[in-house]
């Protein structure tokens, strides 16, 4: 009985996580495809009803089945350019000044090697 | 970041020459300035308090939460009693005000203020 209901919570565990990764990357495809925020608050307004609708469902057949209906759902209508945080891997800025390797320095002294 | 490097600029002033001539003295001395002033604008103590202050500013505004109870300690779930996906909404709210990635797995991590702050600047930190 202990290793069923363990093995009961752990499920639900997995559960949890999934959705909240869910939630999370539904979240942002929203702000992708609604960039003004008048447009974005109703959108997210209604990705959140949607979840709240089946806060309550507890036979755990049925919410592996929801969680990968929503999964579905979420690929299917993934933003096919999304934003990018420019210093994230990928954005614009990524990489663009590395940090020169050690042992490596610039003297600026503006042309007086020369004469000292 | 930008915003981060914004609010400090606007309390130090950079010095600026207006002398005709330049001379390489004066030259490097101003590069001098500049590195000392890069080495201020990266991480101090002083930005370590403006990283906290914007956090709980942020935290207050969040509607599900009482404004009063907002602490640098108080745990967002058991103390401003949000539920995991208002957790989420919170993370995606510090994304877009410090402009980092949060990655999904640091972002279960991230339990009060404190913890927070000490994220957006180890980040900062990688940056420049």
């Amino acid at each position: 009985m202990s290793v069923a209901s363990a093995s009961y919570l752990a499920r639900r565990a997995a559960q949890k996580e999934r959705v909240r990764i869910l939630y999370r990357r539904a979240l942002k495809d929203t702000l992708n495809w609604a960039v003004h925020r008048h447009l974005f608050y109703p959108d997210a307004d209604a990705l959140r009803e949607k979840f709240e609708a089946n806060r309550n469902v507890d036979n755990i057949e049925t919410i592996d089945r929801m969680i990968t209906a929503g999964e579905a759902t979420y690929n299917k209508w993934q933003h096919p350019d999304p934003y990018i945080v420019p210093w994230a891997p990928g954005g614009s800025k990524f990489c663009r000044n590395p940090t020169p390797p050690e042992g490596i320095e610039i003297i600026y002294d503006y042309g007086r090697e020369d004469t000292a | 970041m930008q915003s981060l490097r914004n609010s400090i600029l606007n309390h130090v002033r950079v010095r600026v020459f207006t002398t005709k001539r330049l001379i390489a003295g004066e030259l490097s001395a101003l590069y001098g300035d500049c590195q000392q002033l890069r080495t201020c604008s990266t991480i101090s103590s002083n930005s370590n308090d403006q990283v906290m202050d914007r956090v709980i500013k942020l935290v207050k505004k969040f509607d599900k939460i009482d404004a009063a109870k907002v602490t640098e300690k108080a745990d967002f779930q058991k103390d401003l009693s949000l539920d995991s996906l208002d957790r989420v909404e919170l993370v995606m709210a510090f994304e877009e005000e410090f402009s980092v990635e949060i990655p999904d797995a640091e972002a279960d991590k991230l339990k009060c203020c404190a913890d927070v702050a000490k994220y957006v600047i180890s980040t900062a930190d990688q940056k420049i």
